[in-house]
């Protein structure tokens, strides 16, 4: 049975998410988090609408603060801000889920 | 699909007082316990209580074993669950939590379900000095080096990112083996699925609808087969979620007796969990309960939106449903909700978490200023009118549930 991952659309942003998933069966926790939160971040890059109103408002607080931050602000492109260098499975999945769902959501 | 009590021991203040009458603490421990022992007869499968500190009126359930150690000599049959145990090592040392849970374990002859979280509000965190961004990976690390004291002789000690302890002995051991069924606290959808991939069960405290419910079910149980990497020495797959019950003869008389307790549960936990109140909370001064009523019943919600304005940016009335899962788990848990009302209305609601697979529901009983004899009588209701057919059907959920579990390796203990 195929992963959600496997249902995203982009190939550019499925492919890094399937990066993400082979990292974590490798125990490359941090990888798993900076490719979900780039995938996340470059979804928001290309389609700045999804910043806008009170849906934006919620994507911009639901993102999991687990040592790294999603940056926005007026007038700049939205950026990441890592506080640590490594990160824990739980941690890895968190932010795996969460750009998923994401992605899902935004029909990407 | 089995049926359990879910306990924050709540005790709003007096409308008209600055603190508590002297005895209510007291009161409402036992009566609590009262109703634990009554829905132990009726058949009730699971009672889970928190352990939340500093949260007054919302919770003050601080010493969640030692109410567990009191229920398990009242009971017979029931599971005695933690909703959980604070994980991260400035609540609690690994050490300490293995030790409470295995002397739990032996004293109630093994019914012990092991509730693991983190907590989130302000009041707690601030409190014990834990950091928001670490707590998650504080409580990887407390989980899976207690799971390990619980089993592992001896200990072989530890020296991890946040706790450190030598070789120690840690006695004695849980009465189940390898250990007792472990669960996570998930008020977001990704803590479901951190619970899968680590072979643990979900406690859904997002008052999850039956769609919600049935496609969290799907991929948990495709992620368990799939993805797992057991964080204990034994699985146990799993999910619950929460609703609140108010069971009588009317939808009238369910909503008059048990309706302004789920608003009050709801305008509490919001109150505490909101970024803009709940750090803010004046440590007894504030009278909680007092500003609650003081809120026209139709404006309750409308108020909690008020501290959620700018918080998930949510700018809906009462009869709208916020997007986000936290500001949406208060708002339903503060409406009628599937399971207030007459026993064919809760049936109703309740059927279609069955179809959906959902292994245990858990109720909100004790909530806002109840009365425990509604509570009772509640209980009481639904133990005698609706709990028993689905009693009768839950071993198709136990076939279904080991077709899922087939191709699964790993050990499992667990109670569903």
């Amino acid at each position: 049975m195929a992963g959600k991952v496997d249902r995203i659309q982009d190939p550019e942003l499925r492919a890094s998410l399937q990066a993400a998933q082979e990292s974590l069966r490798k125990g490359d926790y941090r990888d798993v988090v900076q490719r979900s939160a780039e995938a996340f971040v470059e979804l928001l890059r290309r389609r700045p609408e999804l910043l806008q109103g009170q849906e934006g408002v919620r994507r911009v607080f639901m993102f999991p603060r687990l040592g790294v931050d999603l940056v926005v602000s007026p007038g700049s492109p939205p950026a990441l801000k890592y506080e640590r260098e490594r990160f824990s499975f739980s941690e890895a999945v968190t932010y795996l889920e969460f750009a998923t769902e994401q992605l899902l959501q935004a029909g990407a | 699909m089995k049926f359990g009590l879910f306990y924050e021991l709540q005790l709003p203040k007096p409308y008209d007082a600055d603190q508590w009458h002297p005895d209510q603490e007291h009161r409402i421990v036992k009566e609590a316990l009262e109703q634990i022992e009554l829905a132990d007869r009726l058949g009730f499968d699971y009672i889970f209580i928190v352990e939340h500190h500093f949260l007054e009126e919302y919770s003050h359930s601080s010493a969640p074993e030692v109410f567990l150690a009191a229920a398990s000599q009242r009971t017979r049959n029931m599971r005695l669950g933690h909703g959980i145990v604070l994980m991260p090592p400035p609540y609690n040392h690994p050490a300490r939590v293995a030790e409470r849970i295995a002397m739990l374990d032996l004293v109630s002859d093994g019914r012990v379900e092991f509730g693991t979280g983190e907590s989130s509000s302000e009041m707690e965190m601030g409190g014990f000095g834990v950091r928001r961004e670490e707590k998650k990976a504080m409580w990887e690390e407390a989980t899976r080096e207690c799971l390990r004291m619980m089993t592992e002789v001896p200990y072989p000690g530890y020296e991890g990112s946040y706790f450190a302890m030598p070789s120690r002995n840690v006695i004695p051991k849980p009465l189940q083996k390898p250990h007792p069924p472990v669960w996570v606290a998930a008020s977001r959808r990704e803590t479901t699925m951190v619970a899968a991939r680590l072979g643990i069960g979900s406690l859904g405290f997002g008052f999850e609808t039956p769609d919600e419910a049935r496609e969290r079910v799907e991929e948990y149980y495709r992620l368990i087969r799939e993805e797992c990497f057991p964080i204990g020495k034994a699985i146990n797959p799993a999910l619950a979620v929460l609703s609140v019950l108010s069971c009588f003869d009317s939808d009238e008389e369910a909503i008059a007796k048990g309706l302004e307790g789920a608003q009050f549960f709801s305008y509490s936990l919001g109150y505490y969990y909101s970024p803009f109140t709940g750090g803010a909370h004046r440590p007894g001064r504030v009278n909680l309960y007092h500003q609650f009523k003081d809120t026209p019943p139709e404006q309750r919600w409308g108020a909690l939106a008020e501290w959620f304005r700018g918080f998930a940016g949510y700018r809906g009335g009462f009869g709208e449903e916020p997007q986000d899962e936290v500001g949406r788990a208060l708002w339903r848990a503060a409406q009628r909700g599937g399971c207030i009302g007459t026993p064919e209305f809760v049936r109703e609601t309740l059927l279609r978490y069955e179809q959906a697979h959902l292994d245990v529901m858990l109720f909100v009983a004790q909530c806002g200023a109840r009365k425990h004899e509604d509570i009772m009588d509640s209980l009481y209701r639904f133990g005698t009118k609706v709990l028993p057919e689905f009693k009768e059907r839950h071993e198709q959920h136990q076939r279904w549930r080991q077709e899922q579990l087939a191709p699964v390796d790993y050990p499992i203990v667990s109670s569903i």
